[in-house]
């Protein structure tokens, strides 16, 4: 389904520009590709796994944070579709030949946006008016849904610098295992009470997960999901159960830190980075250097 | 009722074009994608949000202060909203669609409390799951963590002073908090992007878009939200009671 929304958008978007048959081919390639990327069963939290056995993650977490952080900033407020293209592959350089990410992994993970960015795309695209104008005029009820060149210009700008911007974020995401995040967020002061249950958050999810995994499979092998009105009420009172159990477990869990002197504070050991003090200070000043060039740069 | 070949072949195709077109695919499609906001856009919707995110946090510390235990059950709490916000739920069409647990969080655990665990909710779906962004976290915030909640509650409040029956009351204000909170998003696109026709014409637009996937999707919201706080009632109530300072758990 999503295969046919992108080829619909890459059909509108390259319409008139490129001769048809090429145009016919990208639009098949591109459904094809992102039919192929959704049929493999993806794990959930695939993203966290990766991040763990990425070869980028002894990278210091600061340096990749602000990174990612000024690189979105300049993707959101280019003018041109060049810096997103340029990220886009910048950032599947850094992810797929450095990180060591299988590409096959990395393109699955992006067909899961690309298809919403086709999506409002096509929204951005279409026009309502009443006489037919611009280069796509297809009627509607008496009036014509039109795509015109100004918006067709519009949703390419907006497209790539969504696209860079989705790169910047894997490239932070799959690269850096989530407590190490949470580190540099504590080193930017947030505040305690966001950081601590930051921390915890993190970690029930996975109990969460787990609970659920074990309820669902014990409601499916009891016919719980037999049809719908059967299924919405499974889930209603397998959700409810989660959080009852759940709270049980952080209960246990409660006791278990008081008698071990918590103190209301929660502090986690964090990995340290490889990379010695003045290996470091030299790669953040490279990395902002880098970033100041690519912003004037790409203008 | 016996069909030839070729109207067997119509109505098949009729079928997957009205699959394809009423029912778009539905992958996060409230939140609004890393990147696809203009930096000024990003800005003014972190701006708004922090009045509310600051006053969640107050309110959160102080009640800790008195309470360390809370500190536990809300991080359970928070897992709990990121696990029903990310797993799939039934859905008619066949499509993939998630909860927001907007409605059901501001029922529970009250709009303050919300906002931040909805912040924090937001920031782990961004980064484990690739749903939202950081840039655009700010408008996502405002949208899921603080409008709809707020309005679900409001909702639920006044349903509660009218006397409305309280299962009704619970579906009414978690598939509306729910339906507002597309609504917000719709206006952030719209403003973001207003076309030619102008920012109330965009808003239109946006809308249609979404709304053959949202407004099944906000009954199922509901109806899950009031399975959901019955079950509570009878599976959790001395946790909930504990954290209903603020959060409205029994009549």
């Amino acid at each position: 389904m999503s295969g046919i929304l992108i080829a619909l958008f890459i059909g509108i978007m390259l319409y008139g520009r490129v001769p048809w048959l090429l145009l016919a081919a990208l639009c098949l390639g591109a459904a094809v590709l992102i039919t192929l990327g959704r049929h493999r069963n993806t794990r959930f939290l695939t993203i966290d796994v990766l991040a763990q056995v990425s070869r980028l993650n002894r990278v210091s977490a600061d340096l990749k944070f602000w990174t990612a952080i000024a690189l979105t900033a300049v993707c959101a407020s280019a003018r041109s579709p060049a810096t997103g293209v340029f990220l886009t592959v910048l950032m599947f350089l850094l992810i797929v030949c450095v990180g060591g990410l299988n590409p096959r992994d990395y393109l699955r993970l992006l067909a899961l946006p690309a298809s919403f960015l086709a999506l409002s795309g096509l929204a951005m695209l279409f026009e309502i008016s009443a006489q037919g104008v611009g280069i796509i005029r297809v009627p509607f009820f008496g009036t014509w849904l039109c795509v015109t060149e100004e918006a067709r210009n519009r949703a390419v700008i907006v497209t790539t610098r969504a696209f860079g911007a989705i790169g910047c974020l894997y490239m932070l995401s799959l690269t850096t295992p989530t407590p190490d995040l949470i580190g540099v967020l504590r080193r930017t002061h947030c505040p305690d009470v966001l950081i601590d249950l930051m921390y915890l958050i993190y970690r029930d999810i996975f109990l969460m997960l787990s609970m659920y995994r074990a309820m669902r499979d014990a409601a499916k092998s009891r016919l719980g999901y037999v049809n719908y009105p059967t299924q919405v009420r499974t889930m209603g009172n397998l959700y409810a159960n989660l959080l009852a159990c759940g709270y049980q477990k952080a209960k246990r869990n409660f006791d278990a830190m008081e008698s071990r002197c918590f103190d209301a504070g929660v502090r986690f050991l964090e990995r340290g980075t490889t990379a010695k003090a003045p290996a470091r200070a030299a790669a953040h000043t490279a990395a902002a250097i880098g970033i100041v060039g690519l912003s004037v740069l790409l203008r | 009722m016996n069909h030839v070949k070729s109207e067997r072949i119509a109505l098949t195709l009729a079928c997957v074009l009205a699959f394809v077109f009423a029912f778009p695919y539905n992958v996060s499609a409230m939140h609004i994608m890393e990147g696809y906001l203009p930096l000024a856009q990003c800005v003014i919707w972190d701006a708004a949000a922090l009045p509310f995110l600051a006053v969640g946090v107050v309110r959160v510390r102080h009640v800790l202060q008195s309470q360390r235990r809370l500190l536990i059950l809300l991080a359970m709490s928070g897992a709990f909203i990121f696990v029903i916000s990310s797993l799939k739920i039934p859905s008619v069409t066949g499509s993939c669609s998630h909860m927001t647990g907007t409605g059901l969080a501001a029922i529970l655990f009250g709009p303050a409390i919300t906002c931040v665990l909805g912040l924090i909710v937001l920031i782990f779906q961004a980064i484990l799951l690739a749903h939202g962004g950081l840039t655009t976290l700010g408008a996502n915030t405002f949208s899921m963590a603080i409008a709809g909640p707020l309005f679900a509650w409001f909702l639920y409040k006044l349903g509660k002073s009218l006397k409305i029956n309280r299962k009704v009351n619970v579906f009414i204000a978690a598939a509306i908090g729910d339906l507002l909170t597309y609504c917000v998003t719709s206006l952030q696109l719209a403003t973001a992007f207003p076309g030619e026709s102008g920012v109330t014409a965009s808003i239109a637009k946006f809308l249609g878009v979404f709304a053959p996937t949202q407004i099944p999707l906000a009954i199922v919201e509901g109806l899950l939200t009031v399975l959901i706080i019955m079950g509570m009632e009878s599976f959790a109530e001395p946790e909930l009671r504990e954290l209903r300072w603020e959060g409205e758990i029994k009549a």
